[in-house]
């Protein structure tokens, strides 16, 4: 067990719809970050280190100007991919934290995908020529994550017998859990499991429902010392362990022979029971990146909660739905029914869990895990322990 | 045969480590002279043994379909007339361990399944910017 961190705060920007935002990204990236420090009662001008994700727009220059940082200390950004980065950058903030970099470091993700561009378009591959680096897919159509992790899930399936209905079971789970929130963008608009079936394809086996929404928001966690979140007033939750992690042979291309059909997450499931000392049946309350549903059975499966065979049985009847559920899973609503901050948001979740006041509370929290997005490495993992 | 996509979708601008694959006519993949390694995408180094005297060699151009799934959402103007259209990932006759995308052509796009032979064959397009000539693989059932 590590516990040299912990999360003193977290904050949140409103959650829109994508395109919804009357605020620009760059707006809603301070918001969160303000949010995040009024939570733990933290000063804004002590904030001494910022790290994001697959940004290039709200950067650290920015931002301490922006929020009247005295003295920027550390910044840093996970490489590579996008979601897969949503606990590796709260990793992150921990290492510097515990090395004695900077005092009080805040991870944060914003989205304004109605300025910008939409993850899932393609859009910004699609003018013109594919460059060489993208040119082994775009010119066969192949443009787009959906379409990736469609290719890995539909030959896993295949491979080991696992039916839709495990797809919709964590579809249904993610629903079910995002109508006890109202912070949630699909609150108030409850999914059945005929309405999943019956909602067209985007790419098989994933229909509209098994894809993460694109959203505008952003999301943020302050992170500091023990000693000095005793100062502060929320309550301090711990960092047990965390891990971030690549195999051999995993490359720029997700296709090869070794690692297909795969997640990447076995070596990082390995790593954090390791690090932690506990086994997958410890944890009180998973959260697991969505951005698509069949990479999460797949990841709940690498991750050692079941084997293929066993998913459909390991997800049915409710099994994920709900505080009191056999695996309380998602309890926010997560990608798919809250928003889609790149995950952010669902590790702002863990934290809540393990300080007692999210909206699908789980008992007595003592392990809080979030998995990053399945299927891009390196993945990651972060394990909070609960604050008594 | 020409491409599923219209022959004039996306085609690949190119560098050093594409031209072989789009303008051989043949599946050319990557191998390392020094410990005979295959590698797809190629790379400047060789992934096995560090190598950096690496070279493409023609595959005999047949494959399996590995997985394949289809597309329904159109996610670029030019396919809204085209989906739903199958992407597949194909293993390489020739050269162990190396998928490659790809789309298959010349049966119902329904029809393609996992554990299909399929052969590459060549359409022969002009690089409306460059000029170059590209020979686009795409695959059929066998």
């Amino acid at each position: 067990m590590h516990g040299k961190a912990v999360v003193a705060g977290v904050g949140e920007s409103t959650y829109y719809k994508h395109g919804q935002s009357p605020d620009t990204e760059f707006q809603l990236a301070c918001t969160a970050i303000e949010r995040a420090c009024a939570d733990a009662g933290l000063d804004l001008a002590e904030v001494d280190g910022l790290i994001s994700y697959m940004d290039t727009r709200n950067s650290p220059l920015r931002i301490a100007a922006a929020l009247g940082m005295k003295e920027l200390r550390w910044s840093s950004t996970p490489w590579a991919g996008g979601g897969n980065n949503s606990a590796s950058c709260v990793m992150q903030a921990d290492a510097a934290v515990s090395a004695g970099y900077a005092n009080y470091v805040v991870s944060f993700r914003a989205l304004a995908q109605g300025q910008f561009y939409r993850l899932g378009s393609g859009s910004t591959l699609a003018a013109g020529a594919a460059p060489e680096g993208l040119s082994w897919g775009l010119p066969y159509g192949e443009m787009t994550p959906a379409q990736e992790c469609a290719l890995h899930t539909k030959r896993w399936m295949h491979d080991h017998g696992v039916s839709q209905e495990a797809l919709a079971a964590i579809a249904l789970a993610s629903y079910a859990n995002a109508q006890r929130n109202p912070r949630a963008v699909r609150h108030g608009q409850p999914l059945t499991r005929e309405a999943y079936h019956a909602s067209r394809w985007i790419v098989e086996p994933f229909h509209l429902f098994d894809c993460c929404q694109e959203n505008d928001g952003a999301a943020a966690l302050v992170v500091t010392t023990p000693e000095r979140a005793r100062d502060l007033k929320q309550k301090a939750v711990p960092i047990l362990a965390s891990a971030q992690g690549l195999g051999p042979d995993i490359g720029l291309t997700a296709f090869q022979k070794r690692w297909f059909p795969g997640m990447y997450y076995e070596n990082v499931g390995r790593m954090i029971w390791e690090r932690a000392g506990i086994r997958p049946t410890d944890v009180d309350v998973l959260q697991l990146y969505e951005n698509f549903t069949g990479p999460v059975v797949m990841a709940l499966c690498e991750l050692g909660y079941c084997k293929p065979e066993e998913v459909d049985a390991f997800v049915a009847d409710g099994a994920l739905e709900g505080p009191d559920a056999k695996l309380p899973f998602n309890t926010s609503g997560g990608n798919l029914a809250e928003a889609y901050i790149h995950g952010l948001e669902m590790t702002i979740e863990a934290v809540r869990q393990a300080r007692g006041d999210s909206t699908c509370q789980v008992k007595d929290v003592d392990y809080s895990l979030a998995i990053a997005g399945p299927g891009y490495a390196p993945g990651s993992a972060i394990l909070f322990g609960g604050a008594r | 045969m020409p491409r599923l996509l219209g022959d004039d979708f996306l085609l690949p601008n190119l560098g050093p480590h594409n031209t072989p694959y789009f303008t051989a006519g043949t599946i050319q993949i990557q191998f390392c002279k020094a410990c005979g390694h295959a590698q797809h995408p190629p790379d400047d180094v060789c992934y096995a043994c560090r190598s950096r005297d690496l070279e493409f060699r023609a595959m005999p151009g047949t494959g399996r379909v590995e997985s394949v799934v289809l597309v329904h959402h159109p996610v670029h103007p030019a396919l809204k007339t085209k989906v739903p259209y199958p992407i597949a990932v194909i293993s390489v006759d020739g050269a162990p361990g190396c998928n490659v995308l790809g789309n298959v052509v010349g049966c119902a796009p329904e029809d393609a399944k996992i554990g299909d032979r399929v052969r590459a064959i060549f359409d022969e397009v002009k690089h409306p910017q460059t000029g170059q000539t590209l020979k686009i693989p795409n695959w059929q059932r066998v």
